[in-house]
């Protein structure tokens, strides 16, 4: 199997700092904090090309702009999943349908779609973790005879935080060889799933199912403790960093690795990044 | 050719007649380059400003758009470049070669940053070797040549009464034949002035061995003393990191950059609450890693020049040639 190979050297060709006008045509509640907004030029066209796992900035003048991933596309439109958390957010959540906003990217590179062909796929996320794992998911679906077993473990806080529910329970699991692991940190009556965290839930799905370490490959993606856990969990299950795909999240300013703040060593999340692999990342000085 | 040193006054009304031209000076609270005119008196004598000339190429404070909401509507227009073309007259090479390491951060690595792009295309670079030194400086351990600075469009080196000028690009040769009857064809008389640094310290392969410091002490006990204000940031001729925010009115506005400090604790704080860089000691950390390995790694050459500002104008006297001896001290 030939190695995961992720592309770093993002050029681009866009005004990278000044945005376009867009509207908001489609806004979904996924949860009590998770809205997911679909954005369109006035024109009615797709706001900019996009692959899967890239960043945009949503720009609510005055409020500000916060840095998002693309959770889906179509032909004449992109969406995100945004969770309100901050002052930024907050506003968003106040956007209505036809609402202009401000919309710049595609920043940072793309989930290695070409290069995972072939091999057994397993989606490992948290909460708003899913968001920008699920343009991959969504990919490997659109394209389902290029990849072999397709494996998705989502956990969040309590079945009220499941976000994109509705796929999860009644659109993956009935695609073809497509299997579903969903757990609830905390149980509730209208919960008969299972109740564990993730890394221990991983685990579990990964002896139960019989998934083999051997061609596959594993895209993580969740908070800090997240990714401690599970990095521990699947290096104890025998997963090789190499194939260990995450897609990581900082403070971002200017998209395009000039204004310092979210690199890791020497390289910048939003520009070579968000996607590593587990194996590049072992070998950066990094603070989180 | 030289440039008699009497002759200096006058050959700069002669560019400011035509552009705007900046030279070094003391001004209320230290000293910055300012636009030469009525009143200003040049301090070439003077050594590094205490404000290096980064803010001619990138403003503390940059207008990138307007926004504007009428009905629902919104409009957005970009900011004007930045085009007109000025001279920088008195550039010491530990700033030049701060110059050239913007160059890098902001033209190069897959895109261009516009605005700064059309200052420094604008700009003429008049370079002056540094015929004394600071009590902090340190560039030639840091690979300047404090009589050099080669990316230069003018370099003039102190020759007693005279300064002794070569055109080192097209632009400086096109801005030398404009200077006319101010600069004489023959050589200077006496050799030139040099000047050796006051602070030595040996700063081979701190890129290579940084890494492997990540978790050393060094970081908490210099972070014991700092007081993460960000003075060294904003002294730093290097130092380029930006935040964007907006200045609001009604329903229109303007987004903007300004410097930003990798000491500040909310440079990096998300929202929700995380923080990657919450701990002084982290920010601290990152710093001087940032300035002796992170850039090495992405562009090739560190990012420290050796002005000294940081140690001078630190409240907390934290010395970065202290920091680079300690980490050659340290075991990996």
């Amino acid at each position: 199997m030939s190695k995961i190979g992720i592309f770093h050297g993002c050029a681009h060709l866009c005004e990278p700092y000044v945005p376009q006008v867009c509207r908001v045509v489609r806004i979904e509640s996924q949860t009590r904090d998770v809205k997911s907004i679909r954005l369109q030029t006035l024109d009615g066209a797709r706001p900019f090309d996009v692959l899967p796992g890239q960043l945009g900035m949503l720009s609510v003048p005055p409020f500000g702009e916060c840095m998002f991933a693309a959770t889906s596309f179509g032909d004449d439109y992109v969406e995100m999943a945004v969770k309100r958390v901050g002052f930024v957010t907050e506003r968003i959540h106040e956007l209505g349908e036809g609402d202009q906003v401000g919309l710049r990217g595609p920043y940072g590179n793309w989930f290695p779609y070409e290069s995972c062909r072939g091999r057994d796929m397993l989606f490992v996320s948290g909460g708003i973790g899913l968001a920008p794992v699920r343009s991959f998911i969504r990919h490997c679906l659109d394209h389902r005879d290029d990849y072999g077993r397709i494996d998705i473990v989502y956990s969040a806080s309590s079945k009220a935080d499941l976000v994109y529910l509705d796929e999860l329970t009644n659109d993956w699991p009935n695609r073809p060889d497509t299997h579903v692991h969903v757990s609830v940190y905390h149980g509730s009556d209208d919960w008969d799933g299972p109740v564990s965290y993730t890394a221990p839930y991983l685990e579990q799905v990964f002896r139960d199912n019989g998934l083999s370490t051997e061609n596959r490959a594993v895209v993580l993606c969740g908070g800090p403790s997240l990714f401690r856990t599970c990095r521990a969990t699947l290096s104890e299950l025998g997963v090789s960093p190499a194939d260990i795909i995450t897609t990581l999240e900082a403070r971002m300013k200017c998209g395009v690795g000039k204004c310092g703040r979210c690199n890791i060593g020497g390289r910048f999340i939003c520009l070579d990044g968000p996607v590593f692999t587990e194996e590049e990342l072992a070998s950066v000085a990094r603070d989180f | 050719m030289a440039i008699s040193k009497s002759a200096v006054a006058a050959l700069l009304e002669r560019i400011s007649a035509t552009q705007p031209v900046f030279v070094p000076c003391k001004v209320s609270g230290g000293s910055k380059f300012v636009e030469f005119g009525e009143g200003v008196v040049p301090a070439f004598d003077m050594q590094n400003t205490k404000e290096p000339p980064k803010e001619l190429f990138f403003p503390a404070t940059e207008k990138m758009y307007r926004w504007k909401r009428h009905e629902g509507e919104l409009s957005i227009e970009q900011a004007a470049l930045a085009d007109a073309p000025f001279t920088v007259f008195g550039v010491r090479p530990c700033d030049m070669a701060s110059i050239d390491r913007l160059d890098q951060v902001f033209l190069t690595k897959g895109f261009v940053d516009e605005f700064y792009e059309a200052r420094r295309n604008a700009a003429t670079v008049v370079a002056m070797a540094c015929p004394t030194a600071d009590r902090t400086c340190f560039c030639s351990s840091m690979g300047v040549d404090s009589g050099a600075a080669p990316s230069a469009d003018v370099l003039l080196t102190d020759c007693g009464d005279c300064y002794e000028a070569a055109a080192q690009t097209p632009r400086g040769e096109a801005a030398v034949r404009a200077w006319g009857d101010a600069v004489s064809a023959w050589a200077p008389a006496s050799a030139p002035k040099r000047a050796a640094c006051t602070l030595e310290v040996d700063a081979e392969g701190l890129a290579e061995k940084l890494p492997h410091l990540f978790e050393n002490d060094l970081w908490e006990d210099v972070a014991a003393s700092c007081l993460t204000c960000g003075t060294c940031t904003f002294v730093c001729p290097t130092c380029y990191c930006f935040d964007i925010s907006q200045d609001v009115r009604a329903d229109e506005g303007s987004r903007f950059r300004c410097w930003d400090s990798c000491m500040f604790a909310d440079y990096t704080q998300m929202a929700g609450g995380h923080n990657p860089r919450a701990r002084k000691s982290a920010r601290v950390r990152q710093r001087f890693m940032h300035k002796l390995c992170f850039f090495e790694q992405r562009y090739g050459t560190g990012l420290c020049v050796g002005c000294g500002r940081c140690m001078r104008e630190c409240p907390a006297s934290v010395d970065i040639t202290r920091i680079i001896e300690r980490i050659g001290e340290a075991d990996v």
